[in-house]
């Protein structure tokens, strides 16, 4: 009976951390229209910056991860004016882009390694020193309280920005039909670099929440993107909240398989579940 | 002297890879990013029939590449269902699982600990000992390949592929089962992959999952894209410039950790700016 609680306290923390991961990377989807893998890297600089402000120069926690936050927005929009923009100009097919992204993620990996060396590391000064909730016979820290409910008042008010502000609805009109939307009035170029933005920092919140909840490593963003993405194609492409759904069911599916096979597999799982749902249910369970 | 030879080894190898992956790329579009997956099936089986079974190399090849197209023929039945973008997340997430299961198949695989102590290749009685024998073994496997390659490409077959890149639907409508055609180059595909694992895996003696992951597939995709998709004497040349460029990096003086990610730097550059660029890669006769 515990284990089963546990596991499913597990699959709560991981579906919010994945639905974070999905959160940002759906949000760039639908403006955008391409699968921007370079948010995996986005995520991982969001998590390294706080690193390197919280442990290297001793900043207090809160600044360092506003800073980490930021730094993930702002990189994600330079990424995007650099390469993406150029290549929409040239009408670029979805697969360049995808292309050009995964040399972003390879890139931007691999200068996180050299300036921060490929180790594991962890993000907490105090590690075990967190509190410690008992949830009916199972176990939460304090950090994975905090960041369940830091991910769900995101995922709401981000909810809520999308539904009644004209921002919302400009993000909406551009993912409908970029042309008409220009006619209308709509400087998508610029509000595409705004999504940029705030997608990115959501990346660089997911990568943070990680780097708190276990540790930090150079290739976490793509562990963390490619969760980002089975959840996002689970929940349907471009559907914020199908997204954060299908976060929440990737999450138990591979809870509750790692109960069975064991924690090793965890990947294999994910990427099942994914090819399932490409087979079966390409639009993913709530189609756009 | 010693290492010219070993550079030109891997540009053997990589050379085969890159021709392999360019058949189901190049001719047929299909944006594969699991060329590693079966690359690995081949140097795993080569090395589990030398050392457990004791069977003659160049006996074990033909079984190996047998095994690996099986694998290939059935995930590509899956994946022949799939179109562009999901295409690459379904067989990205293929080689997660085959990496997977490398690496957790501890019985079988050895797991992260890997299989050493792997003979080079005899025949008659001669070893391929020296590394000078061996390359010329891998020059004749990559003239082997080379030969594949062009018989396929040149064959009616090759065409049908062309057509089905250019558009899949008419090719289909002048009565070609574009599907079975997929399916067919995907198995070649990935049974030449494995014909390149077995020369690694008696090359370098050791095996253990980190040569198989998913950074090897990418690495083996920016070879063709960089050479030119659809182009034979691309895919060498893509090879042979990506294998000699980090070693250039390595002359300049870069510690061996950084000089390992320096080569992810510039391979993801070489992508970004090729995307931005020149698509086509250097000799490409299609573009994405």
């Amino acid at each position: 009976m515990e284990i089963a609680v546990q596991i499913a306290l597990n699959a709560v923390i991981a579906g919010a951390l994945y639905s974070l991961a999905a959160l940002g990377f759906n949000l760039v989807y639908n403006t955008a229209r391409f699968f921007d893998l370079g948010y995996g890297a986005v995520a991982a600089t969001g998590a390294y910056a706080v690193f390197y402000f919280y442990k290297t120069l001793q900043f207090d926690l809160l600044s360092s991860i506003a800073l980490g936050i930021l730094i993930a927005g702002a990189l994600g929009f330079l990424i995007e004016k650099v390469v993406y923009r150029q290549l929409r100009a040239r009408k670029a097919s979805q697969t360049v882009l995808l292309i050009a992204s995964l040399g972003v993620l390879t890139v931007v990996q691999a200068i996180i390694a050299i300036i921060f060396s490929s180790q594991f590391q962890t993000l907490s000064r105090n590690i075990g020193a967190s509190r410690i909730y008992n949830v009916y016979g199972g176990v939460m820290t304090e950090t994975q309280v905090i960041i369940l409910c830091s991910g769900l008042s995101i995922m709401t008010a981000l909810g809520i920005i999308l539904r009644y502000t004209l921002f919302g609805k400009a993000i909406k009109a551009v993912a409908d039909d970029e042309e008409v939307a220009q006619i209308v009035g709509i400087n998508s170029e610029r509000l595409i670099g705004i999504v940029f933005f705030i997608g990115s920092a959501i990346g660089g919140i997911a990568g943070i929440a990680v780097g708190f909840d276990t540790g930090i490593q150079p290739t976490m963003g793509m562990t963390l993107l490619l969760s980002g993405v089975v959840a996002a194609i689970i929940g349907g492409m471009g559907n914020v909240y199908g997204g954060v759904i299908g976060a929440f069911l990737l999450a138990a599916i591979e809870n509750a398989g790692v109960w069975y096979l064991s924690g090793e597999w965890k990947a294999a799982i994910a990427f099942a579940i994914l090819i399932l749902f490409l087979l079966f249910r390409p639009q993913g369970l709530f189609q756009k | 002297m010693e290492y010219l030879v070993h550079i030109a080894v891997l540009i053997c190898i990589y050379g085969i890879l890159g021709l392999s992956l360019n058949l189901a790329v190049g001719q047929a579009g299909l944006l594969s990013v699991t060329h590693a997956a079966f690359y690995g099936i081949g140097a795993y089986v080569v090395a589990l029939l030398l050392i457990a079974v004791g069977l003659n190399f160049f006996i074990a090849v033909p079984i190996a590449m047998i095994l690996a197209g099986v694998v290939a023929l059935a995930v590509g039945v899956v994946f022949s269902r799939l179109r562009e973008v999901y295409y690459v997340f379904g067989t990205l997430g293929f080689n997660i699982i085959a990496y997977s299961v490398f690496l957790n198949w501890d019985s079988v695989t050895r797991g992260p600990l890997g299989i050493p102590g792997i003979p080079r290749p005899e025949i008659f009685g001669f070893r391929f000992g020296e590394n000078e024998f061996f390359l010329i073994l891998a020059t004749i496997f990559l003239a082997i390949t080379y030969a594949v390659c062009q018989f396929v490409t040149s064959s009616s077959f090759g065409r049908v592929l062309r057509a089905i890149r250019e558009d899949e639907e008419v090719t289909s409508v002048f009565g070609y089962a574009t599907h079975y055609h997929k399916l067919a180059v995907f198995v070649i595909s990935g049974m030449l992959a494995a014909f390149a694992g077995t020369l690694f895996a008696t090359y370098i003696t050791f095996i253990d999952p980190s040569s198989f992951n998913l950074n090897e597939s990418i690495f083996i995709l920016a070879i063709i894209i960089l050479g030119g998709l659809a182009s034979h004497r691309g895919a060498i040349l893509g090879a042979f410039l990506l294998i000699i460029l980090p070693e250039a990096l390595r002359f300049v003086g870069f510690p061996s950790d950084v000089a390992a990610q320096m080569r992810q730097v510039t391979y993801g550059l070489i992508l970004i700016l090729l995307m931005l660029y020149r698509p086509q890669g250097i000799w490409g006769e299609f573009r994405m």
